[in-house]
């Protein structure tokens, strides 16, 4: 519980209605996209201004209290949820775009403005953020940089790290401080914006972000290919590479994701085929019809059994939308979906992909893989149902040794989620106990009281 | 816990569907302005669950919670695990009506006054008298009566007219020619009192369309306002009401989007039995939408709209009401008419389908967001370069003339009834003439 005189201080500085004890605003501040991760704060705190932050994190930090940081709370690692009690502090009202600034490709944002909010504003001037997390629509640039998240596009265009030229945030002392700047080049010192990017909140809260901005591509292509046998598709991927052309997103569908996109959508994709990829080419227009032209060509001579080019923008999107109800596919199905986020290097995928389909079955459990094969990131998920201990352990067996089979190919345990709660048992015995001891100093100098997003990451 | 949720337990699988994306903060107007989670359908959706789980109890902050919802649809429209919050809602409202009782200025007007015509427009009438007390709202539009009022934050309301529909419209109108169909006319509160000109213009169009029109001096409100609250026990005795009067229609048509979708939605929320579903089911089965009638059921032939002359050269945009693009899926037929129309030009606005923001008495208890969602309505119709707004909901008409005057701008808000009426086409009349 925090004190009422905390409180009171508080209120002062983001006035009464910006700080909220009741159970109910507690409650829907206790869970983020995950199925299992929930935990209450004592007080939920939203600031409007840079200002809010630094006075509430001095207050918090003399205090001892912990504080969680938190934007649309769409992120699936247990991030945002605060898992030590104290202050969820919610950054949503904090959402107004400062600048865009097309002669520098660069905007300035602050951190509770909405993905989404941001593409449109900019595809007003022609331009775009590359990093696409399919959580888009709810997504804030402040949650999208502390996660480093990516997605489908992150194959030709990178991911956050990539886009991020500056950073203003709060030290958990209460101190702002700003990194980096609007300039491409910067190697001034060490690169902390890097660090930042993807400290999973538990470093500084994030205010206000420099972002890097491309072009929008004037052409687009979207095509599909359907291929009788599911590692058959993931070599397809390397071969694809391997022949010169990067396609801006090929994502990968196995036959159980599609007859369930089906399901729930009605959008009446081929279901005859083990797997499909789905590829988008951009570019100037020469290009696009290069790089398709070399795509289908690759995928016909790895044995597609049908190649399908969306005939317009519209069915283009549809395709799309379609694959992007894919999660809403997997998370339906099952009472409880443990879904993975390993990745793998591309020319591993095929071998990856056999070992997951035989571990799965030898445990005799429902498995789908759906994921970002154009960068080895593969979402493999596992049906099973909490509620049915004897089921839900071998589940949880079968998700080790997944893990274990990605990092014996050279992969690693999250590709895009970030470690939060969901992959932290993982983490001691994956990783170089010297990264770990690394990691915990350098949290130590940034937050000497170790308030900011406690018990995240490592295990204490 | 001692409450038994009879009604949210019907919707506990609906509950259960949400995976906790959070996709629906992109499109909830209310949480677009609040940013704040407790207003938006996940966080309704898992304080719900926690109360069928036994761990969140109906008190004052649930409340809040679920009463700040337009039931606009939007986030059922876009959920990519087709969660029926809304459903949810209603439900928990009817059990903390049931279990703890509604504020007390919605049960007044719920129990009291909504239900009994009568009463309601004498209340209307008399307060109408005293409108010259009450300070001029901008143009045309007055501040209605306390009693309205005293629900909460005052604001532009049109006119209670000199006249109710009920005065000037016969029980019964004539087909022009051989009767096709018996439709019932559901006028609707706003309609009833406000619009009734709109009123007489829709039954002229389906007498027109060779309908037999009845317009049963029996029926009361939808009920919409009062179970969509949470009183489903008034709710249930004013559709029961309803039923009644319009027995023996092949149909029940209205140019109110909210009764239209509160008619339709008897069965989701009022049957306790099987039997009961089942009636309310058949009575539901018959209700249109004026648009969708006239162009899916009589598939009227286009080139017998004819343009009002008043309207002649008038560019105009349509607004989409919540009530029936996403309660009932109309969207295109309205399109349809005003493509038809000669002599006038139809353009679309930016974000034609957003939510006005009014929300039934949403608009009354959260008035000051209901007046930023609507600020986003007038933006858009601004960019479209539109004279007139038109739309097929009343509840949004207020909510627009109210929105545009607020702003200064001079645009009409027409409803889509007012802007036509039917060539003749030359076939027999029926052997009965118009009164």
């Amino acid at each position: 519980m925090v004190a009422q005189e905390i409180i009171r201080r508080l209120s002062g500085i983001v006035g009464k209605d910006n700080v909220r004890a009741s159970e109910e605003d507690r409650r829907v501040y206790s869970y983020d996209g995950t199925s299992t991760w929930m935990h209450m704060p004592d007080l939920v705190v939203f600031p409007t201004e840079t200002a809010h932050v630094e006075a509430v994190l001095k207050v918090a930090n003399e205090a001892k209290i912990p504080v969680t940081p938190r934007g649309g709370g769409t992120n699936v690692s247990g991030g945002s949820v605060p898992i030590r009690g104290g202050i969820a502090l919610v950054m949503t009202k904090m959402n107004r775009i400062l600048g865009i600034d097309p002669g520098n490709l660069s905007a300035t944002v602050q951190a509770g403005v909405v993905l989404m909010d941001l593409q449109k504003a900019l595809a007003a001037k022609n331009l775009f953020f590359p990093p696409d997390p399919q959580s888009f629509l709810g997504a804030t640039m402040g949650g999208i940089i502390s996660e480093n998240a990516g997605g489908p596009v992150c194959l030709k265009y990178g991911v956050t790290k990539q886009y991020i030229l500056g950073i203003k945030a709060v030290l958990p002392t209460g101190r702002t401080i700003q990194f980096g700047g609007i300039t491409l080049k910067n190697v001034v010192g060490y690169d902390l914006v890097s660090l930042l990017t993807g400290s999973e909140g538990t470093l500084a809260v994030i205010t206000e972000a420099v972002l890097r901005l491309m072009p929008m591509p004037p052409a687009r292509k979207t095509i599909i290919a359907l291929f009788d046998d599911l590692p058959r598709s993931g070599e397809t991927v390397s071969a694809i590479l391997d022949a010169g052309t990067v396609p801006a997103k090929i994502e990968l569908l196995d036959n159980w994701v599609v007859r369930n996109i089906n399901r729930i959508t009605g959008m009446g994709l081929p279901e005859e085929a083990a797997a499909m990829l789905m590829f988008e080419c951009d570019g100037a227009e020469e290009m696009v019809a290069h790089d398709s032209e070399k795509v289908i060509g690759v995928c016909r001579a790895m044995g597609a059994t049908g190649v399908i080019i969306a005939k317009d923008a519209q069915q283009a999107q549809a395709y799309w939308k379609a694959r992007s109800a894919g999660f809403a596919a997997v998370f339906s199905a099952a009472p409880t979906v443990l879904a993975e986020d390993v990745t793998v290097p591309r020319t591993r995928m095929a071998e990856f992909i056999r070992r997951v389909t035989d571990i799965c079955k030898r445990a005799d459990l429902e498995v789908t893989v759906i994921g970002h094969a154009g960068d080895g990131n593969l979402h493999p998920s596992v049906m099973t149902d909490q509620r049915d201990p004897a089921h839900f352990e071998r589940a949880k067996r079968a998700i080790d040794e997944i893990i274990e089979a990605a990092i014996e190919f050279g992969g690693v345990l999250s590709g895009e989620h970030g470690i939060g709660l969901e992959k932290q048992k993982f983490m001691r015995r994956t990783q170089d106990p010297t990264f770990i001891e690394i990691m915990k100093q350098i949290k130590r100098i940034f937050d000497p009281n170790g308030i900011l997003n406690p018990g995240k990451i490592w295990e204490d | 816990m001692t409450e038994s949720l009879r009604n949210t337990r019907k919707f506990a699988s609906d509950v259960e569907q949400c995976m906790k994306c959070g996709f629906c903060s992109y499109f909830c107007p209310v949480y677009r302005e609040e940013k704040d989670e407790k207003g938006l359908a996940r966080g309704k959706n898992q304080l719900i669950r926690f109360l069928l789980k036994g761990e969140q109890a109906l008190t004052a902050g649930f409340y809040q919670a679920i009463d700040n919802c337009l039931l606009c649809k939007t986030c059922v429209q876009y959920c990519p695990a087709k969660t029926r919050i809304d459903h949810a809602i209603v439900a928990a409202r009817g059990d903390f009506a049931a279990e703890k009782g509604l504020p007390f200025s919605k049960s007044i007007v719920f129990r009291h006054i909504l239900p009994r015509r009568g009463l309601f427009g004498l209340a209307l009438r008399i307060a109408s008298w005293f409108q010259f007390l009450l300070p001029r709202g901008e143009g045309r539009f007055r501040h209605l009566p306390q009693f309205l009022t005293a629900l909460g934050a005052g604001r532009a309301v049109p006119e209670v007219a000199p006249r109710f529909l009920r005065q000037m419209l016969p029980e019964r109108n004539a087909p022009r020619g051989r009767p096709l169909y018996r439709v019932g006319f559901f006028s609707g509160c706003a309609t009833e009192y406000m619009f009734p000109e709109v009123g007489r213009m829709i039954v002229d169009v389906l007498t027109a369309l060779d309908c037999e029109v009845v317009f049963d001096r029996r029926q009361g409100c939808c009920g919409a306002p009062v179970f969509l609250s949470g009183d489903l026990e008034t709710g249930k005795k004013m559709a029961m009401r309803n039923i009644a009067a319009f027995d023996g229609c092949d149909y029940i048509v209205t140019g109110c989007a909210t009764c239209s979708s509160g008619l339709s939605e008897y069965p989701v929320y009022l049957a306790d039995t099987g039997e009961e579903k089942g009636r309310l089911e058949t009575f539901s089965a018959k209700v249109r939408d004026f648009n969708e009638f006239v162009i899916d059921v009589l598939q009227a032939d286009a080139g017998r709209f004819e343009l009002r002359p008043e309207f002649r050269g008038k560019t105009v945009t349509w607004h989409d009401p919540c009530h029936l693009l996403r309660h009932q899926q109309v969207a295109a037929q309205p399109r349809k008419i005003l493509n038809a129309l000669d002599g006038l030009r139809f353009v679309e606005m930016p974000d034609a389908d957003r939510c006005c923001g009014l929300g039934g008495s949403f608009s009354i208890t959260h008035y000051d967001v209901s007046k930023r969602i609507a600020d986003h309505k007038v933006a858009g119709f601004v960019v479209s370069g539109a004279d007139a707004v038109v739309t097929a909901c009343p509840g949004c008409m207020i909510q627009l003339r109210d929105a545009l005057s607020r702003h200064g701008k001079a645009a009409e808000v027409l409803h889509i009834g007012e802007l036509f009426r039917i060539r003749d086409d030359g076939s027999p009349r029926g052997d009965e003439t118009r009164a």
